[in-house]
């Protein structure tokens, strides 16, 4: 993991990406629904006229127009807000997966990241409702690097793929090359049982926050990104479950659907070491405000990460 | 477009398209499910662009997107007349295990396009693929059959905005206007007209043919070819039900399954519709 006090905006490092990619593969067209400056692809669009495609504030048909796109052999890269190229799109994206079209959507401002425009606008449910759609794959990558890297291997990964990507600043932990594979997760650090912590990309921030204090309280153990919710990690899961006490899955989503649902189903059914317990969003629409407010105000943070643990780690040496 | 089209023969055409809607009865009854009524509207239609214009052997061709997917049974039998469906397939139907999905699978049966199933998206991937045919500089068509019920979709009004600004003069969209949404008159749910001043206004090049008039048809077909600058419109007025007097313009019959009485009559009224009684 690298180490430095830098912090940037994830969402800021697709548009390089695409125009690095687009240089050899013509193949890649992107999509847009009027949001093009929000997403930062207007270089895209300039560089790239013919291949770039604004379809108007109409995300249903700019979804299937994808579809269409995919069917023809292109590779269709969707960028929109979260709440709009996953949350105005679900039947759509449907109909993208029975189809198995090689359809790439990209969700920014990922969570409550879009804070101040409020819950219309907070993709909290994203998580659920792409992963329970058959052949679809579900990436959460976390700082610029990683998204840099996501992004390349979603582009080569044949059939549909929603990646969501956060818009609030990320600590830059990864190095400019790092790798990242579908279906696997992502030990930061591995130094000891206590507890584990395994967290989705855009809530980097409040997980290494948690891990901070943790460390600082004496406790150790281990902190995971989980980077691919679907295919999830399921061989990961159960060997940080059999070694650990606890594991605490945190998300910038709802609890209902997401990584801490995601964990449990894979771990129910099995005898477990580890008890699960959740940071995410309650079962509420949540209120405008900046993102790391809003994040404090429904207690995702470090610090509810560090008082889950702390009290377990006590109950358990009190049992 | 076939050759075939140069070289037309309308009483072939007539008589393939009642063979198909045979095989419509014939699919429908012996699984128990299906659209009959919006099928035998929208084959005459599809059975002219399986025989004259659609060549299905072919890599890089004209598309059909099906969109008013429940009417799969109709693309069925002429994919069926065209031999890329076997004659032991057409029971199988909406069965277990089939390739003849209830609603076209793009995954199962290649040669149907596009996956179905959920009204109002077809358009948009006609946008989409004549877009991708442009990029391609392909010469290629996409043709896109929609149900006039289906106009209610908000999506389709989205995807006619999208081709008249992108001039997508490589895109025919056929309107199946036999007047019912599913069991009611379309009129009488929601309004659609004054359709073709609609269609006109969203930049649309828009006809009106008798969708049952193998002539009608075809000369609409043949003009569209030369016609450039804006995507294109057929709006085809049908009868639900067409070709058996008791389904004819009855919603009863959108996904009515006969009686073994009904079936017998039905089937003995297209078969001299025919002629082969």
């Amino acid at each position: 993991m690298e180490k430095n006090n830098l912090c940037t905006i994830p969402k800021d490092a697709i548009e390089s990406v695409l125009l690095e990619l687009a240089k050899t593969n013509n193949k890649i067209v992107v999509m847009s629904s009027d949001v093009s400056v929000s997403c930062n692809i207007e270089a895209f669009h300039k560089l790239y006229p013919d291949r770039f495609f604004e379809m108007g504030i109409a995300e249903q048909s700019t979804m299937s127009a994808a579809g269409g796109m995919a069917a023809e052999g292109y590779i269709p890269i969707y960028v929109a807000l979260a709440a709009f190229s996953n949350g105005m799109t679900w039947a759509q994206t449907k109909q993208i997966c029975n189809a198995n079209l090689n359809v790439k959507i990209i969700g920014t401002h990922a969570g409550v990241d879009d804070g101040q425009d409020g819950s219309a606008h907070h993709a909290k449910e994203d998580i659920s409702i792409s992963r329970v759609l058959p052949r679809m794959t579900v990436l959460v990558p976390s700082d610029e690097n990683e998204v840099k890297a996501a992004l390349k291997t979603m582009i080569e990964h044949k059939g549909p793929v929603y990646m969501r990507v956060a818009r609030e600043p990320q600590p830059v932990i990864h190095a400019r090359d790092c790798g990242f594979t579908i279906g696997k997760a992502e030990y930061l650090y591995d130094e000891g049982n206590d507890f584990a912590i395994i967290f989705e990309g855009t809530i980097l921030k409040q997980a290494l926050e948690g891990w901070e204090k943790l460390k600082q309280s004496g406790l150790s153990g281990k902190l995971l990104s989980i980077r691919s919710i679907k295919p999830l990690d399921v061989e990961c899961i159960y060997h940080v479950a059999d070694q650990v006490k606890i594991i605490v899955t945190v998300e910038n989503h709802s609890i209902i659907g997401g990584l801490y649902s995601a964990v449990c189903e894979c771990l129910a059914g099995r005898k477990n070491k580890a008890v699960v317990k959740a940071v995410g969003f309650p079962d509420e629409f949540t209120m405008s405000g900046p993102s790391s407010e809003i994040k404090e105000a429904y207690h995702l943070s470090g610090q509810r990460i560090y008082e889950i643990i702390s009290k377990n780690n006590q109950e358990a040496d009190y049992l | 477009m076939k050759d075939i089209a140069n070289n037309i023969n309308y009483d072939q055409l007539r008589m393939t398209a009642n063979k198909n809607r045979i095989k419509i009865l014939d699919m429908i009854q012996d699984g128990k499910s299906g659209h009959l009524g919006g099928a035998l509207s929208a084959v005459d239609v599809i059975t002219y662009l399986g025989e004259c214009v659609i060549d299905y052997d072919k890599k890089e061709r004209d598309n059909f997107i099906l969109s008013k997917g429940h009417a799969v049974a109709a693309l069925y039998a002429e994919l069926h007349e065209l031999g890329y469906i076997q004659d032991k397939e057409l029971s199988t139907f909406r069965k277990i295990n089939s390739r003849l999905q209830g609603h076209t699978n793009l995954l199962v049966l290649p040669y149907t396009d596009y996956t179905s199933g959920l009204l109002g998206q077809g358009l948009s991937y006609g946008v989409g693929m004549a877009l991708a045919k442009k990029l391609k500089k392909s010469h290629n068509t996409v043709y896109v059959m929609l149900g006039d019920g289906e106009m209610h979709e908000g999506q389709i009004w989205e995807a006619l905005m999208e081709a008249s600004h992108y001039r997508l003069d490589n895109l025919v969209l056929i309107i199946d206007r036999n007047g019912f949404c599913s069991h009611q008159p379309v009129e009488n749910v929601i309004s659609i007209e004054p359709l073709i001043d609609r269609l006109g206004s969203f930049g649309w090049n828009v006809k009106e043919i008798d969708g049952h008039s193998m002539e009608q048809i075809h000369s609409c077909f043949m003009s569209l070819q030369s016609q450039y600058g804006k995507p294109k419109c057929i709006i085809s007025h049908t009868v639900k039900g067409k070709g058996v007097s008791f389904m004819e313009n009855n919603g009863k019959w959108h996904r009515n399954i006969p009686t073994e009485e009904e079936y017998l009559q039905a089937k003995e009224e297209l078969k001299k519709r025919g002629g082969l009684l």
